[in-house]
């Protein structure tokens, strides 16, 4: 099929989205001279929207692969080393406007409320010519209400808990309405029972707004509560180990989570997690 | 005793108000027991309540307060010397901390004036800008400036990294990253930035006012000094204390008004 009619394809569905990651090689140079490698050829590609984990042990280089993908890029380093990202078929080497990314440190403005952070980004040129004042005003009073902050909006970030900060952040992204959702451990920081919230919360918002979700995780039993599909890296340099999707619908109780299928799918990761040699932790609750 | 030697342990308003005062009139007892001796002479340390009494003479006398006028000057000059060093120190500052060349490029020529002798300075103002007050603001300006602008590029590059990230993550242009991230969470230590140049100013205020002041407190000390009224010296050093402590608490307690939310980042 050619490219066109691929494309006239799936205008007619449902809104598409196409975000591939082509032989992605990524080298940082070594302590000792010469380099390392973090990114070992991964390739991958999205097309429908999910909610997709990127799990691996710590420091596998899974956050690095994300950044990759929100355009995020650090200092003094050529990334990616070799490869590209491509979305909706464009190679993507900055900032996406159709992807946002919520970080593990939430990045709430210390000096504004917790209403004027979720509409931080419409300060912005970009989107203050793209959206109206009334419309975006609207639209953060009914993201406030989908992350249940909608009493704290006066509130400013050191009034608020841990998780409550990670409400803002995320109320901050998905009021840009992204077609891609790139998540950075954003739950790693808190504690078990915020996160068991979190990730509650986070099925409740992709119901409301089902997009490309992209989570890294290094927790086995986060991969496993929420994925659509769940990518296993091994650590340094980081492949692809192990990609499989589960059909159980969300939420999962905590039946299905001692389940027979949940228990093998657990095992099936912690042996590609084994089988790769590093140092690198994993997680597993309960 | 348990906790004398405990850093962390807190201690209640009350006692410390309680052992600050006491070692002030501890030390106002000393002094006057040394002027009561009769170990030191009068004219090399007055009494306290010599010192009182020549305040009371500044501060009224033949119907004019010369201490009025005097400090009215002083902190005139304080003030334009202020405005100026904050409109001009700041921006650059912020430039320097935003932009690693421009800091390269410009801390040569601000870092090493901290530790200069800005004293020494003062003949050469004097020589390119003559006797009259913008040598005097020129000079308050320069003593204060060269604190202020690295404590503000400092500032800036004290903003984690993860704020600038996320801004720009969100669209943000590098500019607007420096204007809504990064600024607005370094104002705080700006602030403090700016106090403590007013209180650099307060230090150096005798100094800017030593060539050809009719008036200024600066003037007023420099004048006593030369009738050898010692009394009024102190008299005069003490009312530049008190003003450089009522300006640092005041600014203070108008940043922690502004900036409530500023904590240990």
């Amino acid at each position: 099929m050619s490219a066109p009619a691929a494309a006239a394809t799936t205008a007619s569905s449902k809104p598409q989205i196409s975000v591939v990651v082509r032989d992605i090689v990524q080298e940082y140079p070594a302590a000792g001279g010469g380099v390392t490698r973090v990114i070992d050829r991964v390739s991958l590609a999205f097309d429908k929207p999910g909610i997709n984990l990127l799990l691996g042990p710590s420091g596998c280089g899974k956050s690095t692969l994300l950044h990759l993908l929100g355009g995020v890029r650090p200092h003094g380093v050529t990334t990616p080393t070799s490869g590209s990202v491509l979305i909706d078929g464009v190679e993507c080497t900055g900032a996406h406007d159709d992807s946002v990314m919520v970080f593990q440190r939430y990045a709430n403005r210390p000096d504004l409320s917790v209403f004027d952070n979720v509409a931080f980004p419409f300060r912005l040129k970009l989107w203050k010519t793209r959206v109206a004042e009334s419309e975006w005003r609207q639209r953060v009073g009914d993201m406030l209400r989908a992350v249940g902050l909608s009493d704290k909006a006066g509130l400013r970030p050191a009034q608020l808990s841990g998780g409550q900060n990670q409400r803002v952040a995320l109320a901050r992204a998905l009021v840009l309405r992204p077609r891609i959702l790139l998540m950075d451990e954003p739950f790693g920081a808190l504690d078990a029972q915020t996160r068991d919230e979190m990730q509650r919360l986070l099925i409740d918002l992709y119901r409301a707004w089902p997009c490309l979700v992209v989570f890294v995780t290094h927790d086995v039993t986060e991969a496993l509560v929420l994925g659509d599909r769940v990518i296993v890296l091994s650590s340094q340099p980081a492949r692809v180990a192990d990609d499989f999707e589960i059909s159980e619908p969300r939420p999962r109780s905590a039946e299905w989570q001692r389940s027979r299928t949940a228990l093998a799918l657990e095992e099936r990761i912690l042996n590609q997690l084994h089988a790769s040699p590093g140092k690198g932790q994993v997680r597993v609750t309960i | 005793m348990s906790e004398f030697w405990n850093p962390y342990a807190p201690l209640d308003a009350r006692r410390r108000r309680l052992l600050g005062a006491g070692a002030v009139l501890t030390l106002l007892a000393l002094w006057s027991a040394v002027a009561v001796s009769g170990l030191v002479s009068p004219t090399k340390l007055p009494a306290p309540w010599q010192v009182l009494s020549a305040f009371a003479y500044l501060a009224w006398n033949d119907g004019e307060s010369l201490l009025l006028t005097a400090t009215l000057w002083s902190v005139g000059r304080l003030l334009v010397a202020g405005a100026l060093v904050t409109a001009i120190g700041i921006p650059i500052g912020v430039l320097m901390g935003a932009a690693p060349r421009l800091n390269a490029a410009l801390s040569p020529l601000v870092d090493p004036f901290r530790s200069a002798p800005v004293v020494a300075l003062l003949p050469i103002l004097v020589m390119w800008m003559g006797i009259g007050e913008a040598m005097k603001i020129a000079f308050l300006f320069l003593g204060a400036v060269v604190y202020l602008i690295p404590m503000v590029r400092d500032a800036v590059q004290a903003v984690p990294q993860s704020y600038w990230v996320s801004a720009r993550d969100l669209g943000a242009t590098p500019w607007e990253c420096i204007r809504h991230a990064v600024v607005p969470i370094a104002m705080p230590r700006i602030a403090d930035a700016v106090i403590v140049a007013f209180s650099v100013m307060w230090t150096y205020i005798t100094v800017a006012e030593y060539v050809n002041a009719r008036e200024g407190l600066g003037q007023l000390i420099q004048n006593a000094r030369r009738f050898s009224a010692w009394d009024q010296v102190f008299a005069g050093i003490f009312v530049i204390i008190a003003l450089a402590l009522a300006t640092y608490q005041g600014m203070l307690w108008l940043k922690r008004r502004r900036y409530p939310w500023e904590t240990q980042l």
